[in-house]
């Protein structure tokens, strides 16, 4: 009976092993937990369980070993929005954008602190590839623009070209980009001010076009 | 006494009535007032989009502004004009339709510079619009796009399984005409009669099926077979310990890379905003999402999530799904930016993705195997002038990322 028993040993270990191989749901085995989880705050990783790991903890504070999350920080956040007014020590000699969203007149008359040079053009438009034209479309048309695939959807994006765009300044786009404008958001999150202004003398060509 | 009031009321009736009528009659003469003329239709529609009204405006439904078919019937012709003209003005001086559709719509237009004709102009193509609906294309699912496996390599897949089954065909047909030879061949053997016993023996020998199952070679390859497949198995499940490949956890919004991604084209960086800029390549906030679903698919449940983590202002937990080991180090500028990688290199066909999964193993062996083939990519960049010069005076080929540091240990683990 034994014998027949130990048959199915090599089947029962071919099942547990399976077991460890992530999918769906199931991030698999881990071999080694306490060299892959992060002991400072991990920004992208939070794990409020108090409990996540105790069973291998050896942490001073009794807590978990996966724990990972501030509690002073709102919903217990690892990341925290920086104290306003930050200026960014990165900006690339870039002041900040002091504006408010009901500053369109003052903003539409600041000028591009940018040189007008083809490198900063071709920057300007491979920003403006990865981070309008699926609205306002490759060539800047609008919803109209067969590339424009998300501004068909959403309709009613104007073309640079039209009538009431084309004399626009470089610093009311930079106005449009920081705090956006009618249906489009503000975009300052995802584009640093050089960026934005990058972008700006893109779109210039775009609205002579 | 009763009388009398009743005189009344039926006069009143019947004068609101007629007011009621003539009020109609007058609005329908608005409505004939505008202009069918092609011309003017045309010259409307150049304006609706060089003045960007289709910004706001549509004709049959609401977008930012008010839908605009029908305008001519609930509002004086005039009272459009100088609404156009300058809306701000009129919400001011207490106008009480233009008053009441601030309180509706919380915008107020800009005055726009046009004048009485060119409304009316634009009038003319609302109306045009209105009333001759263009009949839109049914949009059918990838209908433009070629159909994957048609294109590219020459035979097409309808053929290829023609000449399988084909092949098949004749297979079976040549069984058939075997298996027909050696029932003739048997038979005039056997009416010869000239056999002797052993070859008697041969050739009527039956096939025995237990008796093959029980033959020792069987039994050999079969054991050997068993333990070879669970010893694979046993090995290849050793391997995925601490490797996530596969892993495609549940979030907390039904979110499709297929659709924006693929269906939609949105480059990666528009929500990955870190990717060029520092070492994770960041999950987007909800004012990200909302760029767009401000005012897309805003019914949709998952999307209604989307509003209610604006409202609240607590962020959506998503679930990580690439668990780099916290022992190594990985940084997405130094491959996006500078080594000019693409995001499938690594995370597969994400765009094809309705859920994503871990694509690449991440593990050391997987690193180190593209580091030793991957060409560096020191087109333009100044900073490589020297290490290429050097890296040509002794070698022969491409300079390589192992070349350069790429597989020293305190590159990913310090």
């Amino acid at each position: 009976m034994t014998n027949k028993l130990k048959a199915f040993v090599p089947l029962v270990l071919v099942v547990l092993i399976s077991a460890c191989t992530a999918n769906g749901d199931n991030p698999g085995l881990e071999y080694a937990p306490q060299m892959y989880h992060s002991v400072p705050y991990e920004p992208l990783t939070q794990i409020t369980d108090k409990e996540s790991g105790e069973w291998l903890s050896n942490r001073e504070d009794g807590l978990g070993e996966f724990y990972n999350s501030n509690p002073n920080n709102p919903y217990s956040q690892n990341v925290r929005v920086p104290v306003a007014g930050t200026v960014k020590r990165t900006g690339n000699g870039m002041l900040p954008y002091r504006l408010k969203k009901e500053d369109l007149l003052a903003a539409a008359d600041v000028v591009n602190p940018l040189p007008d040079t083809p490198e900063i053009k071709t920057e300007g438009k491979r920003l403006y590839n990865l981070y309008c034209d699926h609205c306002h479309g490759t060539n800047g048309k609008g919803s109209v623009d067969p590339s424009a695939k998300v501004g068909e959807v959403f309709a009613g994006v104007p073309s640079y070209s039209s009538a009431a765009k084309k004399n626009l300044s470089q610093g009311h786009v930079f106005y449009v980009m920081t705090h956006g404008y009618g249906r489009m958001g503000s975009h300052a999150s995802q584009l640093s001010a050089e960026k934005r202004w990058k972008i700006a003398r893109y779109v210039r060509e775009l609205q002579q076009q | 006494m009763v009388a009398k009031t009743t005189i009344v009321r039926f006069a009143t009736a019947c004068m609101l009535v007629c007011c009621f009528l003539f009020s109609g009659a007058q609005l329908h003469a608005q409505r004939d007032a505008i202009s069918t003329d092609e011309a003017v239709i045309k010259e409307g529609k150049a304006l609706f989009e060089d003045w960007t009204c289709n910004t706001c405006h549509a004709v049959g439904r609401k977008l930012v502004g008010p839908d605009l078919a029908g305008v001519y019937d609930r509002r004086e012709l005039d009272w459009i004009k100088s609404f156009v003209k300058n809306a701000g003005k009129m919400i001011a001086d207490g106008d009480p339709q233009a008053v009441a559709l601030y309180e509706e719509y919380n915008q107020i237009m800009s005055p726009w510079a046009l004048d009485d004709n060119q409304i009316m102009a634009i009038l003319a193509y609302v109306r045009n619009v209105e009333e001759n609906p263009v009949v839109e294309a049914k949009p059918t699912d990838g209908g433009g796009a070629v159909s994957p496996g048609a294109g590219g390599s020459g035979v097409p897949e309808s053929y290829l399984n023609t000449i399988v089954v084909a092949l098949v065909v004749v297979l079976i047909l040549i069984l058939i005409v075997l298996a027909l030879i050696i029932s003739v061949l048997r038979k005039y053997v056997q009416d010869k009669g000239e056999l002797s016993d052993d070859d008697e023996a041969i050739v009527n020998e039956k096939f025995s099926i237990s008796a093959f199952l029980k033959s020792p070679t069987v039994i050999g390859i079969i054991t050997f077979l068993v333990i070879v497949l669970a010893a694979k198995n046993v090995i290849d499940g050793l391997y995925t310990v601490g490797v996530q490949q596969g892993y495609a956890p549940k979030q907390p919004i039904n979110f499709s890379h297929k659709i924006h991604a693929g269906d939609y084209e949105i480059d990666c960086q528009y929500c990955h905003t870190g990717v060029e800029i520092g070492k994770s390549a960041n999950i987007p906030s909800v004012n990200i999402c909302m760029n767009c679903h401000s005012s897309i698919k805003t019914d949709s449940p998952e999307i209604q999530k989307l509003y209610a983590a604006q409202e609240s202002g607590k962020p959506i937990e998503w679930v990580r799904v690439h668990n780099l080991p916290d022992l190594a180090y990985f940084n997405h500028s130094q491959h996006v930016k500078v080594g000019q990688i693409e995001c499938q290199t690594c995370h597969g066909e994400i765009q094809e993705m309705a859920v994503v999964e871990q694509h690449a193993p991440l593990t050391m062996g997987w690193c180190i195997d593209c580091h030793r083939n991957t060409d560096v990519n020191t087109k333009g960049n100044g900073y490589y002038d020297k290490l290429v010069e050097l890296h040509n005076s002794s070698s022969k080929s491409a300079m390589k990322v192992a070349d350069i540091g790429g597989l020293e240990c305190a590159k990913c683990h310090y």
